[in-house]
């Protein structure tokens, strides 16, 4: 009973919804139009659901799914014609070729980001249906197939139909529901949200996209076999139709596309106002229009969706109150039994060697130049093992930029990168972090949709296909999440949305973000800036430690006092160029660097003075 | 060797006008980011209204589009004024579904308004050529082409030697700094978005002359466009020139030596070649901001 009542309240209601239509045939087996209206519905509620993996989750908008229905249906039909069996054996065949299909377009067309994949998704589906027109000794051409009548009495209609669509939903939903569990399915949201970020926290964003993309072409194939007996016959025209797409597109859309349920409650309304318009509105040609309208009216009054707006109603009305600004609790210390074990992992992950004074970072003659401005020149960098050490430089001196050569975010235009003694430079950003490699963000990068747990789980430290099914939600990956965000203190907003939370604390989540990739280096872009000096302590205290764990940090700071008492050694930049490098003592009277950075106003402060700089320095830096 | 000289010629011509019909999208592309996938519906509405004036006044439909493209200019306005400006925040894909819904919508109108039938305007020098030695040009071609290359180079004087031109061209390379330097970017991406719908007014009353349209007949040319910036290069103007003789020059060159029902595919396969080998297009250059 308890089970029961921990359940979210939408399973309880899409539980009885499933009964209640399991139920239906038996209590009224005599009226097979309401039947054939809601076996159309699963069908629509089985495509919506498969296209919200790719275009709701992964925020690439498909408008050629029906192509994976057609072409599961001409799987079906052409092989049940040939080697004469029945159609309902050989449906998995067309999950088959649909994900073969989409395996192909995907990677030719996400490999990169960008607008091609929609327009790729509609020439597609416009070229199949040519395709099977044009291909008459295998697809009849025009004329179309036509396939042998159900094998079961006539007595029982569609019934079968009916639960094997049933059934096939059931599955879908399970099965996206399965996705959304595990860290593939919190890649895909990632990417939907900041895909240059995700790839910097270890997705491999191109296999991730095509991945997702395949498997939301699975079920619609299957679906497109069993959908081609109902009917016992398909042409290209019916098979390939634009008119299809459309209505997916609008049932996600309209229930709230990214949700569980949000396809299927909104293939029912969108089966059932066609149902309607066909009935009352007057022939196909009015259909195109009621569709076309109902989409920019959806696109234009309700972008998000039925169930989320009524979600967000329901929140408005029953509000939360969480403490956002509670300090004490922002600063408090986990027990330390906690911290330690997931210090200790994250020390494991370079437990290798902690020798000082092996180079592990080494950039040889970076240059990266945009058009007439360059901005990283020939530079050349090491950082040590073990070592926090700090970029210093003025601002347009190419830190920042460099940092993307690094990381994976620019490709340098000339120039070689080796981490470990390993070149990286012509690595994509996400194996990098798989080598060790994290970094944050000058301004936060964090997926401000998804909740602070999520945000942690979401970094993949390995390429195994097993690390990107891994379970997200619970077990040891949401654990280890767990333990991360005590190590920043906040462990207690981990079921809240990332974006609602203060600056500062954002930098603290992103910084256990990077620590989930099991990092050996950390690259900081200026950690302090817009951070309040309480949290600022908590970050420095953290940073600390975990370097006496054995993780090396690399820290572009415009706060000097905080570079000058943390760092060692610091790297100065100006120009796109390294112009000093050694222990803060030296550099901080060193004239080279007063002149080019420091100006001619600054000068050495007696210790007793430092806190009054730290303030001044730190305004500078929030500004 | 005539045949192919012919097919070639043929291709260029044909090039021309989908250079301009392309131009609109590109343009439209390289300032909001915004795949407008109603311009061929667009297309197919102008056509059908040239056809209609044609057939009650016996304008030329050519010569229809001093009449189609400032109206056509005026729809693109309003269209970005009431409907497209409401989702500027939103990311990319909704304007893609945005635009396809515009696009069903126009299909559906023309489909109760007009019926569901292939149409054609037949001026009286349809089935004429001119002839250059063993070629035929059909004047319906040459004057299409002539129409397309007039409207494009007046579009090329409008884009670099007038203030709007240039705020046009300042808010799509970018839109900050232009908002900085005084150019209003809702009031210069209203402008050119209607200067890209413009297009279709020229681009339309020449496809009524040059192919039989129905309503459903958008689906085909707005692939076709796609297909052209795509192989140009998204939002590029000059790529959009190139990628359309190209594709122009593909097309009639299939038709003439592979067949007829071949010749659409080329399209499809030639996008797929590009972003196989070049994803940016050829005119396509990554920026900055694609990197971080």
């Amino acid at each position: 009973m308890s089970r029961v009542r921990a359940m979210p309240r939408q399973h309880l209601v899409a539980g009885v919804c499933l009964l209640a239509l399991v139920l239906y045939p038996l209590i009224s087996p005599w009226e097979p139009y309401p039947q054939g209206v809601i076996l159309l519905g699963f069908m629509l509620a089985i495509q919506a659901s498969s296209w919200n993996i790719i275009s709701g989750f992964a925020g690439y908008i498909s408008l050629g799914h029906s192509m994976f229905l057609g072409l599961g249906s001409y799987t079906v039909a052409i092989c049940a014609l040939r080697w004469g069996v029945n159609p309902l054996w050989l449906m998995p065949l067309g999950g088959v070729t649909a994900v073969v299909a989409a395996l192909l377009i995907g990677s030719v067309v996400l490999r990169t980001s960008g607008h091609a994949f929609v327009i790729i998704t509609i020439a597609m589906l416009l070229a199949a249906q040519i395709l099977a027109v044009n291909f008459k000794g295998f697809t009849q051409g025009s004329d179309g197939i036509t396939l042998e009548l159900p094998f079961w009495s006539r007595d029982y209609q569609n019934i079968p139909f009916y639960y094997i669509f049933l059934a096939l939903l059931v599955l879908t939903v399970l099965y996206t529901a399965w996705i959304r569990r595990t860290k593939f399915g919190t890649g895909l949201i990632a990417i939907r949200e900041d895909e240059g970020k995700a790839a910097s926290i270890g997705v491999n964003t191109t296999r991730f996209k095509i991945v997702g993309y395949a498997a939301s072409a699975f079920f619609i194939g299957v679906a497109g076999g069993v959908y081609a007996y109902y009917l016992t016959f398909l042409n290209p025209v019916g098979s390939f139709a634009i008119l299809g797409s459309v209505v997916i597109v609008l049932a996600a859309l309209t229930g709230g596309k990214g949700t569980l349920y949000g396809p299927v409650v909104g293939a029912f309304i969108v089966q059932l106002a066609s149902e309607a318009a066909t009935v009352y509105g007057g022939g196909s040609q009015t259909r195109v229009l009621l569709f076309g309208a109902a989409l920019v009216a959806v696109v234009l009054f309700m972008p998000a969706g039925l169930l989320p707006t009524i979600e967000a109603r329901w929140r408005k009305l029953h509000p939360v109150t969480i403490e956002f600004t509670d300090q004490a609790g922002a600063l408090g210390r986990s027990p330390a039994t906690t911290r330690e074990r997931a210090l200790e992992d994250v020390a494991d992950a370079v437990a290798d060697d902690l020798s000082q004074g092996e180079v592990l970072l080494d950039v040889r003659g970076a240059s990266k130049s945009f058009g007439g401005l360059v901005a990283v020149d020939n530079a050349s960098l090491s950082v040590r093992k073990g070592s926090i050490t700090g970029l210093i430089g003025p601002n347009g001196s190419g830190k920042t930029t460099l940092f993307n050569l690094i990381t994976g975010g620019m490709a340098a235009d000339s120039g070689e990168i080796y981490l470990q003694g390993q070149r990286i430079d012509k690595m994509p950003p996400w194996q990098r972090g798989h080598l060790g490699l994290g970094r944050t963000f000058q301004v936060t990068r964090l997926f401000k949709d998804m909740t602070v747990q999520q945000n942690v789980v979401a970094p993949l430290p390995d390429s195994r296909w097993r690390t990107m099914f891994a379970d997200a939600v619970s077990g040891h990956e949401a654990a280890r999440a767990g333990e991360l965000l005590d190590i920043v203190g906040l462990r207690r907003f981990a079921g809240e949305r990332a974006g609602d939370l203060s600056y500062g604390q954002q930098k603290l989540v992103e910084l256990a973000q990077v620590l989930m990739l099991e990092p050996q280096l950390i690259l900081l872009d200026e950690p302090a800036g817009g951070v309040n000096p309480s949290l600022l302590g908590r970050l420095t205290e953290v940073i600390r430690e975990l370097n006496e764990r054995g993780i090396t940090f690399l820290v572009v700071e415009h706060n000097i006092p905080l570079v000058l008492e943390l760092c060692d050694p610091v790297v100065v930049f100006s120009r796109g160029r390294s112009i000093a490098e050694g222990p803060p003592g030296t550099i901080r009277e060193d004239p080279v660097v007063l002149d080019a950075y420091l100006g001619d106003d600054w000068r050495p402060v007696p210790d007793g003075k430092a806190p009054n700089t730290v303030q001044t320095a730190n305004q500078t830096g929030a500004r | 060797m005539t045949q192919l000289l012919q097919a070639l010629v043929l291709g260029l011509l044909i090039g021309g006008v989908y250079a301009l019909m392309a131009s609109g999208l590109a343009l439209i592309f390289g300032v909001m980011r915004i795949i407008n996938i109603a311009q061929g519906a667009l297309l197919i509405l102008v056509a059908m209204f040239t056809w209609w004036m044609w057939r009650e006044t016996g304008i030329d439909p050519i010569l229809a589009s001093v009449v189609t493209t400032p109206l056509m200019f005026g729809f693109g306005w309003i269209l970005y004024r009431t409907v497209i400006s409401r989702i500027r925040d939103q990311s990319a894909s909704m304007s893609v579904l945005l635009t396809f819904g515009f696009a069903l919508v126009v299909e559906g109108v023309l489909n109760v308004v007009a019926g569901n039938k292939f149409r054609s305007a037949t001026p009286f020098y349809f089935a004429e050529s001119f002839r250059v030695g063993s070629i035929s040009l059909p004047k319906t071609q040459v004057y299409g082409f002539a129409a397309a290359v007039l409207v494009l180079a007046a579009l090329y004087l409008i884009l670099t030697r007038t203030w709007t031109g240039r705020a046009i061209r300042a808010t799509s390379q970018n839109p900050s700094g232009a908002a900085l330097v005084g150019v209003g970017a809702a009031g210069t991406a209203a402008l050119a978005f209607a200067l890209g719908t413009a297009t279709t007014g020229v681009g339309g009353s020449i496809l009524s002359v040059l192919y039989p349209f129905f309503p459903a007949s958008h689906y085909d040319w707005i692939s076709r466009l796609l297909g052209i910036v795509v192989l140009g290069g998204m939002g590029s103007l000059p790529g959009a020139m190139v990628g359309a003789l190209i594709l122009g020059l593909a097309e009639t060159l299939t038709a003439t030596y592979g067949g007829l029902r071949w010749s659409t595919l080329v399209f499809y396969l030639v996008i797929m070649l590009v972003l196989l080998l070049r994803p940016q297009g050829l005119f396509g250059a990554k920026l900055r901001e694609d990197a971080a």
